[in-house]
């Protein structure tokens, strides 16, 4: 009869920890945790919702700004998508409203950054020493004045 | 008899030390100490087996997961390419990766870096990630070639930084994709340190690990990552190689495509075109 009772007290012991144990994995442990190996699995979908998209690619412009779209598409920086001198499609639209002005960057610093001559650029890039290629002060706007832009070559 | 028995036992316990302190092998018709407890670990083991086998099972039997609606990772597993002869430095991939991903400032997810080499010497530098282009150089030796090479996550099969995520924090999705889980990374820093190409940051922000993910909420919806969709010299590509036809996966079967750091079996997912053996 002692014997039972020291039988029964030990599974007792055993079976309390047991539920501790898996009472307080579950607790700890995150609900999709392992389905796909070791990581929360739910993380993959939250990650791809992480935000909008930003960027919207030339044909979300071409929609509202189809000359532009049309000049760039012919002219020699039809590889230049509109976003890169201007900014992310997300500054300016909201889905279709308008939600804040597009910057428009007309300093030469803009063109420099692709078409100055420095060390590195592939030979066959076209580039400019500035200060050859300028006369008069390096000012704001002054490539622009000969050069579209959407269009660049003479 | 079992009885005098182990009283003999106890009684020659000096003369017995040979054979150690025995359990009493059977009392009164009981179990012995010894034997319930071998009992008992037995039980323990066994249950915790059928237990741990019972969740493995229920675990993979579950349906396949969605990161995005009508979009299955089963379908996909992405690389990327750059042919550092097409790159010009202007830096427009950085600042679509800022803009696009909200990166802290002085933190970058990809940069660019200029390597000015010569017989005598070599240079590399990267002003702010490129973000702003690159200056003219001065270089203390004569150099006789120079060239661009963007750097990203190489979002490697065999990845160092999620061996060491003590938390599970960072894995590999089926797609290919090396992502932080940011709910559960807890900022101890190991995956910047193992990461032997310099990809990820603690972020001021959140104080946890942050890296590229690929533009991950692009991918899953069609899209280019942000730095590939603005590279105006195709210098950046990403490519999809479950599909035949994909550009990027015909470049990397035929082709000489390189990887960075080979030694280190990392097996990266970012090839390289035309890459100089200065870079690292």
């Amino acid at each position: 009869m002692e014997h039972a009772r020291h039988v029964f007290r030990a599974a007792l012991v055993l079976a309390v920890a047991t539920a501790v144990v898996f009472l307080g994995r579950s607790l700890l442990v995150p609900r999709s945790y392992g389905d796909y190996g070791p990581y929360r699995a739910d993380n993959v979908a939250e990650q791809a919702r992480v935000r909008a998209p930003r960027h919207g690619g030339p044909a979300s412009c071409a929609g509202c700004h189809a000359k532009q779209a049309e000049v760039r598409a012919a002219g020699s920086h039809k590889t230049v998508s509109c976003e890169v001198c201007h900014a992310p499609l997300a500054v300016h639209v909201d889905g279709t409203a308008v939600k804040g002005k597009m910057p428009v960057d007309r300093s030469f610093t803009l063109c420099a950054r692709c078409h100055r001559r420095i060390a590195g650029r592939p030979e066959k890039f076209k580039q400019v020493v500035l200060e050859q290629h300028v006369q008069g002060p390096l000012e704001s706007g002054a490539c622009l004045e000969c050069h579209d832009p959407h269009s660049p070559k003479l | 008899m079992d009885h005098a028995r182990k009283i003999d036992g106890a009684d020659g316990g000096a003369g017995g030390a040979a054979d150690g302190p025995r359990a009493p092998d059977g009392c009164a018709g009981g179990v012995g100490r010894r034997d319930f407890l071998a009992g008992v670990l037995k039980l323990a083991g066994g249950a915790f087996v059928i237990v741990a086998g019972g969740a493995g099972l229920a675990s993979t039997g579950e349906a396949a997961a969605k990161p995005g609606e009508g979009y299955d990772w089963n379908e996909h597993r992405y690389a990327y390419l750059v042919d550092t002869e097409k790159c010009i430095g202007c830096g427009s991939c950085v600042r679509a990766c800022r803009a696009e991903n909200d990166v802290p400032d002085d933190f970058y997810r990809t940069w660019v870096e200029r390597y000015v080499v010569g017989l005598d010497g070599s240079k590399v530098d990267s002003p702010r990630g490129g973000i702003d282009g690159f200056p003219p150089e001065q270089t203390a030796f004569t150099p006789t070639k120079a060239f661009f090479v963007p750097k990203i996550c190489n979002h490697c099969t065999e990845t160092p930084c999620i061996q060491v995520c003590p938390v599970g924090a960072s894995y590999r999705t089926r797609d290919g994709v090396v992502l932080v889980d940011g709910e559960r990374c807890i900022g101890c820093g190991y995956c910047v340190q193992a990461c032997p190409y310099g990809s990820r940051f603690l972020s001021p922000r959140t104080h946890t690990a942050e890296k590229c993910t690929w533009c991950y909420h692009r991918i899953t919806k069609g899209l280019k990552p942000a730095c590939v969709e603005v590279c105006p010299t195709g210098t950046r590509q990403f490519g999809d190689l479950r599909r035949a036809d994909d550009p990027v996966r015909l470049a990397i079967e035929r082709e000489r495509v390189q990887i960075l750091q080979p030694h280190l079996l990392t097996e990266p997912n970012c090839y390289y075109l035309h890459l100089d053996k200065e870079v690292r």
